[in-house]
């Protein structure tokens, strides 16, 4: 892909570059979406693209797209659940409102509270996806993953990755090092 | 016990996935060393914004899903709008303003929505600003050759002088050296008699519309003579030459010329 191309408006390197990112943008937006408004997610990546055109004149590199791609639509989604989050407030729904049709019956949590991420700028918050995306290198990121989100107990990683048993626990005390790094200590 | 096996144990336990003798053994080693207190609380941290941040991470870096195909107009229309199409930088710097001056360039596509955009159209757009490039440097061409190509040949110049006197006391050089060189070393017949001018004054060359000036200096009558045919059209003229016939030569020149101009 040709930063300068699309840069200059080619509609041909924009294709390219929409397929590309697109799957990060509706990722992004189904992950804070879905539990709330998940028909609401192809909007705002959508959306989150559109965002995305004219900064396209400030990145450096095509690698900076996906991160910041990333980055919008995280704040995009978040600010959708923000006006949802205030509509039922202002409607004198305070607490638990009623779920919609489409919301499965999920809590209205607010989408900002007591979250690192809702206080990074947009920017800033691109660069430190960029940054875990660059160190939390292979197997790192994935037994991450597997451990923290998929549940998956060290012996199941260990056979997933082909990792001894002992090291499932090495890589996972680096990992929350380096992400400690990043989002807590600001990368130093 | 080393620092990894707490890890490890710590993990199991914020993780919910340790045993009911790994969570002993914690409590143990947390009950031994009080310190590891601070250490565990900091993991249960980290954990937390591991869980918060890891997938937004992991979401960027998903390839999975199909971009719509309903969407790629609606952005593609916003890159047109925010970033302009991708042309030759007179067009990027001012589009609205070529699009004034060059209503043709830009009218193409409008008036034929159904072009293939992206690559395709940006080639055809450089075709057709080839074509008409063409087509201006040719009519600019034709502008200046066609004058040139028109323009009438130069005037055949007929130069003679009667002097009946000529011929005994020998041409005067000095007026010869003036006809030469009002025009250009041209050659001057010298006539002795009155019927041989008449002779050569209607003497005129076979076609009858290219451009010729006989110019008689009558010496005898003291004048200088202009006789012409141009486009078919005759025109005449006639200068007294009594001291100066440089001068008369020069006035003769110029009536020439001006007749002779398109």
């Amino acid at each position: 892909m040709n930063l300068r191309a699309l840069q200059a408006g080619d509609a041909e390197a924009w294709d390219e570059a929409f397929r590309w990112l697109w799957p990060v943008v509706l990722a992004v937006a189904q992950l804070r979406l879905q539990p709330f408004c998940p028909n609401d997610a192809e909007d705002v990546a959508i959306e989150a693209l559109e965002d995305l055109v004219p900064k396209v004149r400030e990145v450096k590199t095509v690698e900076e797209l996906r991160p910041l791609a990333g980055s919008i639509a995280h704040h995009r989604a978040v600010s959708l659940l923000r006006e949802r989050f205030a509509k039922k407030r202002g409607a004198g729904k305070i607490g638990r409102p009623d779920p919609g049709p489409e919301e499965g019956g999920a809590d209205w949590p607010d989408p900002t509270a007591d979250s690192p991420l809702a206080q990074l700028e947009q920017k800033e918050l691109a660069q430190r996806i960029a940054q875990s995306l660059a160190e939390l290198t292979p197997p790192l990121g994935e037994v991450l993953s597997d451990f923290f989100l998929h549940h998956l107990h060290y012996e199941e990683i260990a056979r997933k990755h082909g990792l001894a048993v002992g090291s499932v626990g090495v890589y996972l005390q680096r990992g929350l090092a380096a992400l400690r790094r990043i989002w807590r200590d600001n990368g130093k | 016990m080393s620092d990894q096996r707490f890890f490890d144990l710590a993990m199991k336990v914020i993780a919910q996935q340790a045993t009911d003798a790994e969570r002993a053994e914690l409590d143990a080693l947390l009950a031994r060393q009080p310190e590891l207190r601070a250490e565990f609380a900091r993991l249960q941290g980290d954990v937390r914004l591991t869980k918060d941040a890891l997938p937004l991470v992991d979401a960027t870096r998903a390839s999975a899903s199909e971009f719509p195909a309903y969407a790629r107009e609606r952005l593609q229309t916003t890159v047109r709008q925010t970033l302009g199409r991708p042309q030759s930088p007179p067009l990027q710097a001012s589009d609205e303003k070529h699009r004034k001056l060059q209503p043709g360039l830009l009218a193409l596509p409008e008036l034929a929505p159904s072009l293939p955009t992206g690559g395709e159209e940006r080639r055809m757009m450089w075709r057709w600003r080839w074509l008409l490039g063409l087509v201006a440097a040719t009519a600019v061409i034709a502008f200046v050759a066609i004058p040139l190509l028109r323009q009438a040949p130069a005037p055949l110049i007929q130069i003679a002088m009667l002097d009946p006197a000529g011929a005994s006391r020998g041409a005067d050089s000095k007026e010869l050296a003036l006809f030469q060189n009002t025009w250009n070393n041209a050659s001057v017949d010298l006539f002795s008699t009155a019927d041989k001018v008449r002779t050569w004054e209607t003497n005129w060359p076979g076609n009858t519309r290219s451009t010729v000036a006989k110019i008689l200096y009558d010496r005898p009558a003291g004048e200088l003579r202009v006789l012409g045919r141009w486009k078919g059209k005759p025109f005449n003229k006639t200068w007294v030459v009594e001291q100066d016939l440089a001068a008369a030569l020069d006035q003769a020149k110029a009536f020439v010329e001006q007749q002779t101009k398109d």
